[in-house]
Parts: C-alpha cells; sequence; structure tokens
C-alpha cells in the first residue's frame, strides 16, 4: 500500500475509536449548523448573515460588505430605511432602501425599493407583473456590518472548485487528526 | 474460501498493530496518545485484562444523542420552511447546547484522565472481579508525563493508586519512535508494585 504516514495512527484505532472520529467531524458540523439555526430563532430571519453582492448601495454598502440582520415583527417598515428583501423565485436577497409605502388601516404594507447608486427603482428586477414588495418578501432590516470580510464568500461562491477542496482538507483533517 | 482470505488480508494490511509507533515528537497529543495506548497493549496483551467500555461508551452515546437532535433539527427547518419551524429548532438548539453542557462536565468529572478501565477476571471463576483504571496527564509543551494506576479490589472495593512521573524522552528515540521495551518495563513495575501490595495486604 501506498506509504501515507498520515493515515498511521487512523489504522492504529479500533472500531469505537474510529466511530470517534467520525462523531467528532459531526459534532463540529453540528456545532456550526445549531449556531447558525440558533442565530435565525433569536433574530427571526431566515438568513440572518448576508453578504452585499453589487455597488448597487454605495457608498453606504461596498460589494463584500457582511450585514447581520434581524426581523422582528415589531420592526415597521418606513420610507428611507434600508431593508434585505427576496424576490419571489430568486434565491439571492438585495439590499436597496426603501422608496415608497401605501400602507392598510390593518398594518399591510406595499412598498417599492431602490438601490442608492441606481439611476432607476426596482420595477425592472422585480418578477413579471409585480410592482410591489411585501412584508413576506423581507429577509431583514441591517444591524450591523463588517466591511470587505464577505469577499471571502464571493470568492467561493465564484470559484466552488475551491470552495470543495478547502471543506474537504478541513474535514479530512478532522477525521483524521486524533485529540 | 478464497475471497473471505482476501478480504481479511485487506484488513490486515490496513491494521498495523506490529508496526513500531512512530510519532512526530513535537506534537504533545500524539506522544501522549501513543504513550496511552502503549500502556493499554501492556495491561489488555501481555496481563490478559478484559477491557470494560462503559465509560467511553457513555461519552459516545451523548455525542451521539446530540447530533442527533441537530439532524432532526435540520431536517424539520427543510420540510417546514423558516418561520413555522421556529417552535422545533427553538428546542433542537437549546437541547443541543445542554447536551455539550453535559458532555462537558461528563468529561470533566466522569471520564477525568482515565483511558483505559479494564477487568482482571479471577481465574478460578469464584471470586469477584478486580478492576484496573488507567489514567495519565501530560501538561501543553511539558515533557513530564505522568501514568496512574489504581487497583480496585472487587470484594472490598478498596482502591490502591500508584503513579510514576518520566519525561517522555525516556521512552521516544531521536526520531519519534517509540521504543516499547523501555515503557513495558515502566508499566509493569508500576502493575506489579500494585498487585504484591494486594497479595501483602
Amino acid at each position: 500500500m501506498l506509504s501515507l504516514d498520515f493515515l498511521d495512527d487512523v489504522r492504529r484505532m479500533n472500531k469505537r475509536q474510529l466511530y470517534y472520529q467520525v462523531l467528532n467531524f459531526g459534532m463540529i458540523v453540528s456545532s456550526a449548523l445549531m449556531i447558525w439555526k440558533g442565530l435565525m430563532v433569536v433574530t427571526g430571519s431566515e438568513s440572518p448573515i448576508v453578504v452585499v453582492l453589487s455597488g448597487s448601495m454605495e457608498p453606504a454598502f461596498h460589494r463584500g460588505d457582511l450585514l447581520f440582520l434581524t426581523n422582528r415583527v415589531e420592526d415597521p417598515i418606513r420610507v428611507g430605511e434600508i431593508v434585505v428583501f427576496r424576490i419571489e423565485g430568486r434565491e439571492i436577497p438585495i439590499v436597496h432602501r426603501v422608496l415608497k409605502i401605501h400602507e392598510k388601516e390593518n398594518g399591510e404594507i406595499k412598498f417599492l425599493t431602490k438601490g442608492d447608486n441606481n439611476s432607476v427603482d426596482d420595477r425592472g428586477p422585480y418578477k413579471p407583473g409585480q410592482h410591489w414588495l411585501e412584508k413576506k418578501d423581507v429577509v431583514g432590516r441591517a444591524r450591523g456590518f463588517v466591511p470587505y470580510i464577505g469577499i471571502v464568500t464571493i470568492l467561493m461562491n465564484d470559484y466552488p472548485k475551491f470552495k470543495y477542496a478547502v471543506l474537504f482538507l478541513l474535514g479530512l483533517f478532522v477525521l483524521v487528526h486524533r485529540e | 474460501m478464497a475471497a473471505r482470505n482476501g478480504k481479511n488480508g485487506l484488513l490486515e494490511k490496513w491494521r498495523i498493530d506490529e508496526k513500531p509507533v512512530k510519532i512526530d515528537k513535537w506534537d504533545g497529543a500524539a506522544v501522549k496518545n501513543s504513550l496511552d495506548d502503549a500502556a493499554k497493549k501492556v495491561l489488555l496483551e501481555k496481563y490478559g485484562y478484559a477491557e470494560n467500555f462503559n465509560l467511553v461508551d457513555g461519552r459516545l452515546l451523548i455525542c451521539t444523542i446530540s447530533c442527533l437532535f441537530a439532524i432532526v433539527a435540520l431536517i424539520w427547518d427543510f420540510l417546514h420552511p423558516f418561520p413555522e419551524s421556529k417552535p422545533v429548532l427553538a428546542i433542537c438548539i437549546l437541547t443541543y447546547f445542554i447536551m455539550m453542557g453535559f458532555l462537558t462536565l461528563y468529561t470533566s468529572y466522569q471520564e477525568k484522565n482515565i483511558f483505559l478501565v479494564s477487568v482482571q477476571k479471577d481465574p478460578a471463576g469464584m471470586d469477584l472481579n478486580h478492576t484496573w483504571q488507567l489514567s495519565s496527564s501530560l501538561k501543553r509543551f511539558d515533557d513530564q508525563y505522568t501514568l496512574r494506576v489504581s487497583f480496585t479490589d472487587g470484594k472490598s472495593k478498596h482502591t490502591r493508586e500508584q503513579e510514576i512521573t518520566k519525561s517522555v524522552g525516556a521512552f521516544f528515540d531521536g526520531n519519534g519512535t517509540l521504543v516499547m521495551d523501555q515503557f513495558e518495563k515502566c508499566v509493569s513495575k508500576l502493575h506489579n508494585t500494585l498487585a504484591t501490595e494486594k497479595k501483602t495486604k
């Protein structure tokens, strides 16, 4: 067999130790998952951390900024505020400012958005036939941000092979290395 | 027949029980692990004790249950998209972190540094079995390895302990290969001291 010395430790393990190595890997993945879901529950947003993908909100937000969102029912949406929303049928969250609002007496609203750095409002990108957004399209409101860090996420999405290589190596390291 | 031999052959080539242990001598965790494994080997192979897995199984059980809760949360959230899954998610997350706390308590207080619980069966089958436990410690960036052997008499439930602290340099050569003879001598001496104490009492 190939002399893969780094696997020697694994080869000397009995069944229980091997199972523990797999469990260890599972625990790390589970912890990350639980923290993410925990953030979702606490903030009320289905995507509590998003990356700004375009320059349409410059100079407020630049491409690559990381935003922390909350989506509490009590927060009213008012003209001039920045919201993060998803257009029906699309996955990518968009970070733009609210331009106009129509509000019913029972609190239901329809609103229009526009990016600060764009010359026209968002009716173009909306679904064909859709002229207004509703509360259900909102992912959350930005409560804090960290500049530039999101560039790593953008890189990983643009070069998926790089992402898989990093994840594979990390996974391998956790599985083979004994505590 | 040939197929089964083939499978056994592959498994044997994979497991390297007989190859001398060689590790990175600067990796503290690897050093401690290899010493612990060698001590285990001495007790189990030379003296023929049977390993008792209850302590380890307890830890594996806690970890497995935690992962199960995480998987349940993942699947539930996938089937019932976010806002509806909030209560189930909250329960799973809370349970997960409680299990984590439980695990930490278990490893700190129940397992302590014990890495082997073995049973010395009475050959005549008449008296109760005695328990031998091994635990060890090696501080970070330190070279002093402490091995603790504890003997619990099956009848009197009385526990006796003996420990020895030595530099890891006494057991490894310059390349990081474990010199099993030296280490075995050390462990056997520790074991025999406790065993003879038992006889004289």
